[in-house]
């Protein structure tokens, strides 16, 4: 027989499976003896404690560090655009008080106050902001700071897809929204959808993305390279050059990918490069061009992987040969 | 008749200090606001003391150390262009502070040892290692100008190590470009004592070797001859540079020209013998990190200037009136 | 008191380092007596700064060096700073100390560290700057000194020292003729109350005012003798390959270039 154990309000708490005397403990019992009263009195009380403290939310950033906070925050400060985001697609973005100066999306956040960028934030204005919580990239030294000035902070950096989920479901428990793993869910499940819509002879298809931050490639365990795995598609990048290697452009006229994926501000005097004039791509122009919008998009690891899949299978379909 | 022009210098750079803190505690991204509300609003009243007060004041402290050590530096190697990263030191707290970005994550042991020491410990540690590494490839404090190579070269082979963790290691990019702007946002009350911990007895060990780095002025054989310990000396002013300009980097970052320009500054006021130089040169960069901080905050508020921008502007634009002044009266510059 | 005040045996000295390492003085056996005036002279390359580095103390080498009877490498630093002083050629960047501090650093081995100058300190630095002329302008500063009146701020220097040895090495640079004058009357002046001068000069004529001269020639001692001997006269022009003149004028010895 299970008994539950009722708190004053009557709200069930916990149940507990009874192995001895079921009869005895059952809820529909009146008059319990003199002694189990006091018994059932230290467990009520216990179990309210239990309760007042399970509202107590800890959580443990990427710094290894446990911070703890009385309650959900509701003022929210967030410095880094990917962890806007994923607030945002959790449904929160009403929380939000303060964001970094990069954190464009959703629109909304656009009217909220930009509190300097994520690595030099201006603490005086997070400060003023009075949040409960502020998340912000674990490189930043503003961290350090911002807790010696009693503030709570989160430090999270996603960098894969991985990473991602994992932020989200953190979040979601900060936060406390229930089942932050099904919205994961959907955004993975649009992703397969975008694998599946991606045409059968563009399967296959060999590309190469220069990432716009100075001339790096994506590489096959950045973000983009999942996105690429996952789509089916063949990076060129070989898998132990790391996230975002440097590559000899040599190698990629070596490589001769069927399509080039770019940034807009990379764009400029590709085919001057030596030797990539004549490679396939170049030549029969099979060159994708992301605005700094999508490219937004494409280079950060969160809730938009799924759009993130749908842009590349629109730039793949259109190109491949 | 110069030793009086330089109490004089060195009562108003304190007074201007004064102000300029005073106006440092008004100002910011949400104003003056803060300071009236300061009695009622707990919020505001910890953005005045406990951020905007300690910032201002860290700002004069770093600009202290970094003048105390572009004077020591000027002295030491007599050269007017010598600044506090001679000898490797900023090169070396970029490298600390890139392998402190790089190696974070790595590893549960690193992650929880670079929590505790933090980008600020990497810093100081990277520039006194940086020193070190000068020394060791010098040889030792005999040789001046070998000791001047071995910094270039230190310098220019530690960068190239940043390069290659930057290469490796490419999400740490804005992280480390912020370091090497430097910045004076960060630097509560426990980064001003700790930096006031340096300042003072550094100051006091360079103050009391004045003498004997006037006397390595006139030449070092006539300084040998008078019984000045040159190595001795050396060294103690070689690691007065390495932690006064770890310290100030540790907080700040690599803030340039206030070490290089601070000493110039004063002497075209008010030239004085070394122990006295080195005093007003503290003063003097503490006052011009100090003004470039509340001017950062203030010109375009509630947004910030790179603090590095505003040194350069202050403290070349009286320099350039400086030469002008001079070449017009004719001469030699 | 010693009568011998700076004695060399046996010195080799070397300068570069390593490798190039290249030996200037080949065996210098040298007794300079006190309180008299001591000329060293010699074909350009001949090692005489090297040697007068050497009797400072200032270059190390091999062999002994005595400074009154002890060897210099016994004494510390401070002890041989107040018996030798040492006016060296000009290297100086003190532009921005006055006159009056540049003296006052001639008093550097008489002072405890940090304490201030005493009312001695100040007597000797006033007598050095009247000997050479430069009281007046105490107080200007020495980066805003013409070439001759800076160099007579060093003498000032080594003169506040108050050493009982006195070494310079080419101390008459850009000094005119009035105060080359003035410079040899010092000296006399110096040797006369039984200080030791050893000077290096280029200008024969002048050196010849000496009491002794030592000609030194490829890192040796050719000749050491009274300024006054014809010994002297012939070991000087033999070493200058016969392209100098000794003779007298106007009860001076000079030499002309031949």
């Amino acid at each position: 027989m299970r008994e539950v154990v009722l708190n004053a309000e009557g709200a069930k708490i916990s149940q507990r499976t009874q192995r001895k005397h079921p009869k005895v403990f059952s809820a529909s019992s009146a008059h319990p003896p003199r002694p189990l009263r006091s018994i059932i009195r230290w467990l009520t009380v216990a179990s309210l404690a239990a309760a007042l403290n399970a509202h107590a939310l800890t959580i443990t950033d990427d710094r290894g560090i446990n911070v703890t906070l009385e309650k959900s925050p509701q003022r929210i400060v967030s410095l880094l655009p990917s962890l806007t985001e994923t607030v945002c697609e959790l449904g929160q973005c009403g929380r939000l008080v303060g964001v970094d100066r990069y954190s464009n999306f959703p629109q909304q956040v656009r009217t909220l106050p930009q509190v300097g960028g994520g690595i030099d934030p201006n603490i005086e204005a997070v400060v003023a902001l009075r949040p409960d919580v502020v998340l912000m990239a674990t490189s930043s030294r503003g961290a350090q700071r911002l807790e010696a000035l009693g503030l709570k902070v989160v430090a999270m950096e996603p960098k894969t897809a991985a990473d991602a989920r994992r932020v989200m479901g953190k979040l979601g428990q900060l936060l406390e929204v229930p089942d932050a793993g099904r919205i994961w869910r959907a955004i993975d499940a649009g992703v397969s959808a975008a694998a599946q819509s991606l045409p059968a002879r563009a399967k296959n298809t060999t590309v190469y993305y220069e990432v716009s931050t100075g001339g790096y490639a994506a590489g096959t365990t950045s973000f983009i390279g999942e996105l690429m795995q996952r789509l089916g598609l063949k990076n060129i990048v070989a898998g132990e050059l790391g996230p975002f290697p440097r590559i000899n452009p040599e190698y990629v006229v070596r490589a001769d990918p069927a399509i080039i994926m770019v940034g807009s501000r990379n764009a400029l005097g590709l085919e001057q490069r030596p030797g990539w004039a004549g490679m396939r791509a170049v030549r029969e122009k099979r060159v994708c061009v992301f605005t700094a919008d999508e490219s937004d998009v494409l280079v950060r690891p969160g809730p938009r992987m799924a759009e993130a899949a749908r842009l590349m299978v629109r730039c793949v379909t259109e190109k491949a040969p | 008749m110069s030793a009086r022009r330089g109490i004089a210098l060195g009562l108003v750079l304190l007074l201007a200090a004064g102000s300029a803190l005073l106006v440092g505690a008004g100002v910011g991204s949400t104003g003056f606001s803060s300071v009236l509300n300061a009695r009622q609003d707990p919020i505001a009243w910890q953005i005045v003391w406990d951020i905007r007060l300690p910032r201002t004041l860290g700002a004069w402290m770093a600009g202290a150390l970094l003048g105390l050590a572009g004077a020591v530096a000027q002295g030491l190697f007599r050269n007017p262009l010598a600044d506090p990263y001679l000898l490797g030191s900023a090169s070396g707290a970029a490298l600390g502070v890139g392998l402190a970005l790089a190696l974070f994550g790595a590893s549960p042991f690193a992650t929880q040892w670079l929590v505790r020491l933090g980008l600020t410990g990497a810093a100081f540690v990277g520039a006194v290692g940086g020193v070190l590494l000068t020394l060791a490839l010098a040889n030792g404090v005999l040789h001046t100008l070998r000791l001047l190579l071995a910094g270039v070269i230190v310098g220019v082979v530690l960068g190239a190590a940043r390069d290659l963790v930057t290469l490796a290691v490419p999400d740490i990019l804005q992280a480390m470009q912020a370091f090497m702007l430097g910045s004076t946002g960060f630097v509560g009350w426990t980064a001003c004592g700790v930096m006031a911990a340096v300042l003072v007895p550094m100051l006091a060990i360079a103050w009391a070797l004045g003498r004997m780095l006037d006397g390595l002025a006139l030449g070092e054989s006539t300084a040998s001859s008078l019984g000045v310990p040159l190595a001795a000396m050396r060294a103690a002013l070689v690691a007065v540079l390495a932690l006064s300009t770890g310290a100030a980097v540790a907080q700040t970052g690599l803030i340039a020209f206030v070490g290089l320009a601070a000493p110039h500054l004063v002497r075209s006021i008010a030239p004085v013998t070394h122990g006295r130089l080195v005093v007003l040169s503290a003063l003097m960069g503490g006052l011009l990190l100090m003004v470039a901080d509340v001017l950062a905050r203030w010109i375009i508020a509630p947004q910030e200037l790179p603090v590095g921008v505003l040194t350069a502007v202050l403290g070349g634009s009286y320099l350039l009136w400086l030469m002008h002044k001079r070449s017009a009266r004719g001469g030699m510059l | 008191m010693n009568s011998v005040a700076l004695e060399a045996s046996g010195v080799r000295a070397a300068l570069g380092n390593g490798s190039q390492a290249t030996e200037i003085l080949h065996g210098i056996d040298l007794r300079l007596p006190a309180g008299r005036w001591t000329s060293i002279v010699g074909p350009n390359g001949a090692g005489k700064s090297t040697l007068l580095r050497v009797l400072a103390g200032l270059l190390p080498c091999s062999g002994d060096v005595l400074l009154q009877g002890q060897r210099i490498g016994a004494l510390t630093a401070r002890e041989r700073a107040r018996r030798l002083a040492w006016l060296g050629q000009n290297e100086s960047a003190a532009d921005d100390l006055s006159v009056h501090d540049v003296a006052m650093l001639g008093r550097l081995p008489h002072q405890p560290w940090l304490a201030s100058p005493s009312a001695a300190d100040r007597s000797a630095v006033e007598q050095a700057l009247r000997a050479t002329q430069a009281w007046e302008w105490r107080d200007r500063l020495l980066g805003r000194l013409s070439g001759g009146e800076r160099q007579r701020v060093l003498l000032a220097r080594a003169l506040a020292v108050r050493a009982d040895v006195l070494l310079m090495d080419e101390p008459l640079a850009n000094l005119d003729p009035p105060h080359q004058a003035d410079w040899l009357a010092l000296v006399r002046g110096l040797a006369g109350s039984g200080k030791t001068v050893v000077s290096v000069l280029h200008e024969i004529s002048l050196a010849l005012h000496a009491d002794e001269l030592v000609v030194v020639d490829a890192g040796r001692v050719v000749h050491q003798g009274a300024c006054a001997d014809p010994a002297t006269h012939r070991a000087l022009e033999h070493v200058f390959g016969g392209r100098i003149a000794v003779r007298a004028l106007d009860g001076q010895w000079v030499a002309l270039p031949n």
